[in-house]
């Protein structure tokens, strides 16, 4: 398995969190971490690697107590394994990575992926704890395993979006959420940005409060997701601001989202994400006029399609923005995550904190930020 | 304090606000939680993130210890002063700098009360979630530091969800910014890592926190049962039915009496054994219909007296028994802990017996009120200090009650933090390994652990009596902890901690 066009010389399966402090105590060179491959063409370009740890044999699902609303999974277990075990108590987990749910839950964490249910928090609100394999082989905790928990340092937030960079992550602890009682979503699309732009902005200053809510580019539709009691959804739904909309539920619904998907997928190959806020959507939009694009809008963040490297810069004079996904070409030109001064000397220094030698995933994250 | 030092900081603040006089430092001896003592030297009150700054290269310079400090409603020691020191109290720092209305955002300064926020924001609809019981006096600085709660973190979440952006002075006294104003983590969350941190990584001088909207309406009731696992049962129904209220608290019988005869009187039904208070908020539509079926599964586990709030003044007197039951258990004794301590909410009913036990075991009454939804409990141990023997107990007694929730797989804190109470039991969860993978998190924060020194790591039980007859300096054995815990696995044990210490202290 080749990441960034590096080849490993050998690869490790481990199958439990001691075999792989084992394995990390005695081993010299540079690591690579592998979950399912799903957010490969984001990060900075891996510089090396020596060994693979492929964390698929991970895979056990170590507790889940409903009546908690807890479940403590391995990091190679896949969203869809966790959904699927949620679906029978009627619990769920908002997420929605734009990878899919073939994502492994230690890489939706490394990676901080997100999709539309931005609206409602990322993976860092879900974690409560994690258990991780440092580069010298100890096992260390974080967090707990109870859904309120201020014992100790939240390192688990370090952890989260460190693409793998400070230690590897070997289980996760999450809480849950009843699934909501009922879903229903209402698409729109608009003649041009400034109508659409209007009704999110009356969106945004209404009591609507969905739990998504997404703006497709070039073709201008609004996608509003509702979850809530089921009377709750139908007072929203009569309460949309004047459009012509269409309300899916049900498997249509869940085959909308597929669509929106693939869209997403279909964008690039190079997305940035935009980092503004709610108001500036617009102003964003209409100032880069991307060829595509996807908005968090209630969240003020845009996923947008932009046609070479060198606009990454155009767009940091102005705003903060992250390459979301890009060609190897590109991320080796182009810094992922266009960290300030002090951002970059604190997390550069957090890196060699934790591994000094820069072994593990070398060049992913703050390593590879600069002197590209 | 060192005449230059006074100086120096008399030069950077203006001269009345840096307070040396022992009778004003007497209000800085200690927080929330006076069973620890401690008289800073010197207290500073600035008024800019700059003059923070100052200060702490002040403090580095002459290698003084020092700690950021907010309105002290902290209830784990975290705002104790150790071994002098300078407290820098950010009170003063106390303007909400600005509401964004459109995107639901404000920009405070720590020193605000955590209350006036969502005053300051409800002429606009929106209003600030985490509301800790000390919510009309604590500040925001000290809930970014605790990573505090509050009884409607069971629906939204603790500060943590809430913070989107800080400004801080790192502990050498640099001005660093961190997150952005949509709360979007770009790679790892430094953010996440001090919110929380008990004011150990770096003193906030700046918050940027999310509002939100006022729910359209709200549902308040009180179910009174005759039986602890009826209304433990209860709690987990709820859960079970999908319901996710914004609160699910929970008072014993002791709680009811101290409530009923105090001026928070709000007619909790006095034969009670145990009752919930349950809140569910949102949409007005499909409300009552929530509230009814909580109604239904509190008969089903034979409430026997179950009251719905018919308007906010029903709701505010409900919700009055509640937050006052703290101020209200000075009718059943003239002292009292706040235990915080947190399980799977699955294990509820044996563990309020268990602590029922120790209660009569100790001789020392206890009353529950707590956070049951989310399994955050808050044993109130009620004492009198004038009587030496019953302090020890105190001590004791916590101990028991903090094994008691790590072995049903719970943990030491809901919301109130480790701070200095709490260090020594840190072992109870961590190992030696995972204390030391902190320890390295917070020397890269606090190189020289200047910052609110002797906090969260434990000093090793035995070894040290900080506070009380240390013949050793608590500076000392902190450093020592951090060696050992640095150390390689074989010089690690804990063994080797107490060697360590003991080969100084005979010094």
């Amino acid at each position: 398995m080749t990441v960034d066009d590096v080849l490993p010389a050998k690869v490790v399966q481990p199958k439990s969190a001691e075999e792989l402090s084992e394995f990390l105590s005695t081993e010299k060179g540079a690591i690579v971490p592998i979950g399912a491959g799903t957010q490969a063409s984001f990060g900075n370009p891996l510089r090396r690697a020596d060994c693979a740890v492929d964390l698929k044999s991970l895979s056990r699902i170590t507790e889940y107590v409903p009546a908690d609303l807890t479940i403590h999974v391995e990091a190679g277990v896949t969203l869809e394994q966790v959904e699927h075990t949620l679906l029978e108590n009627n619990q769920f987990l908002p997420l929605d990575p734009w990878n899919g749910p073939t994502a492994t839950m230690g890489g939706i964490a490394a990676a901080n992926s997100q999709g539309p249910f931005r609206a409602v928090g990322t993976i860092r609100d879900w974690v409560i704890g994690m258990k991780v394999v440092e580069i010298d082989g100890r096992i260390s905790k974080a967090g707990g395993r109870v859904v309120k928990n201020v014992t100790g340092y939240d390192l688990q937030k370090l952890y989260t979006g460190s693409l793998g960079t400070l230690a590897i992550i070997t289980e996760i602890s999450l809480k849950l959420r009843a699934k909501f009682a009922r879903t229903a979503t209402a698409i729109a699309r608009f003649a041009d940005v400034q109508s659409a732009a209007a009704c999110i902005a009356v969106i945004r200053k209404s009591p609507l409060q969905p739990v998504s809510c997404e703006w497709f580019g070039p073709d201008n539709e609004v996608w509003l997701r509702f979850g809530e009691d089921p009377r709750a959804v139908d007072w929203q739904l009569k309460n949309l601001p004047a459009a012509d909309w269409k309300v899916v539920e049900g498997p249509d619904e869940i085959a909308a989202w597929e669509r929106l998907r693939s869209k997403f997928l279909a964008l690039g190959p190079i997305v940035l994400r935009v980092i503004g806020l709610p108001t500036l959507v617009r102003e964003i939009i209409e100032e880069y006029r991307p060829a595509a694009w996807v908005a968090h809008a209630l969240n003020g963040i845009v996923l947008m399609q932009i046609e070479s490297g060198t606009e990454v810069s155009r767009v940091r004079s102005k705003y903060r923005a992250v390459i979301e996904k890009a060609p190897l070409a590109v991320r080796r030109e182009v810094a992922t995550f266009g960290l300030n001064d002090s951002e970059y000397d604190l997390m550069k220094r957090m890196k060699h904190a934790f591994d000094p030698e820069g072994r593990l995933n070398p060049g992913r994250h703050v390593d590879g930020e600069r002197n590209l | 304090m060192n005449r230059e030092v006074i100086a120096r900081l008399r030069q950077v603040l203006e001269p009345p606000d840096v307070v040396e006089d022992e009778t004003e430092l007497l209000v800085y001896e200690c927080d929330g939680l006076p069973l620890f003592k401690n008289r800073p030297d010197v207290v500073v009150f600035p008024r800019t993130t700059e003059q923070v700054a100052q200060v702490v290269r002040i403090a580095n310079e002459f290698r003084i210890p020092f700690l950021p400090r907010g309105a002290g409603t902290g209830l784990s020691g975290g705002a104790l002063a150790v071994e002098g020191g300078i407290v820098i109290e950010l009170q003063p720092m106390n303007r909400i700098l600005s509401i964004d209305v459109e995107n639901r955002i404000a920009v405070v300064q720590p020193g605000v009360v955590n209350l006036h926020i969502s005053q300051a924001a409800a002429p606009h609809g929106l209003y600030y979630a985490p509301d800790p019981s000390s919510q009309m006096s604590c500040s925001i600085g000290g809930n970014v530091a605790e990573n505090s709660g509050g009884p409607h973190c069971l629906k939204y979440g603790m500060t943590t969800n809430h913070i989107l952006a800080i400004e801080a002075v790192t502990a050498t006294g640099e001005i660093i910014r961190l997150g952005n104003a949509a709360g979007e983590p770009i790679g790892m969350d430094l953010l996440g890592a001090i919110v929380g941190s008990e004011g150990t990584f770096a003193i906030v001088t700046e918050i940027t926190i999310r509002l939100l909207p006022k729910p359209q309406a709200v549902k308040t009731l009180l179910a009174a049962f005759h039986s602890v696992e009826k209304c433990s049962q209860t709690v987990s129904d709820v859960i079970a039915a999908g319901i996710v209220p914004a609160a699910l608290e929970m008072v014993d019988a002791k709680t009811i009496e101290a409530v009923e005869a105090s001026v928070y009187k709000a007619g909790y039904p006095r034969d009670a054994v145990a009752a919930l208070l349950i809140e569910v908020d949102g949409f007005r539509e499909g409300l009552e219909e929530t509230s009814s079926a909580i109604v239904e599964i509190c008969r089903r586990n034979e409430a026997y007296d179950i009251r719905v709030a018919k308007d906010d003044d029903e709701r505010a007197k409900l919700w009055l028994g509640r937050k006052g039951a703290f101020g209200a258990m000075g009718r059943l004794a003239p002292d009292m802990i706040t235990m915080d301590a947190v399980i799977p909410r699955t294990r509820l009913p044996e563990v309020l017996v268990a602590i029922d036990r120790m209660s009569e075991r100790y001789g020392l009454g206890v009353a529950n009120v707590f956070h049951a939804g989310d399994g955050n409990l808050h044993p109130l141990i009620l004492f009198d200090s004038r009587y030496p023997d019953q302090v020890d107990k105190i001590f004791a007694m916590s101990e028991d009650i903090m094994k008691l929730c790590v072995d049903v797989g719970g943990s030491l804190s809901g919301e109130h933090g480790i701070g200095y109470e709490k260090k020594d039991f840190m072992d109870l969860v961590f190992s030696d390994s995972e204390l030391g993978t902190m320890m390295r998190v917070k020397q890269f924060f606090n190189p020289d652990g200047l910052l609110n020194p002797n906090k969260i790591f434990p000093s090793r039980r035995g070894c040290t009596e900080i506070g009380k007859h240390s013949t050793t300096s608590t500076a000392e054995i902190g450093k020592r902890v951090e060696a050992v815990l640095l150390g390689t696995p074989q010089t690690r044990s804990a063994s080797a901690i107490a060697r360590s210490l003991n080969e100084k202290v005979q010094h």
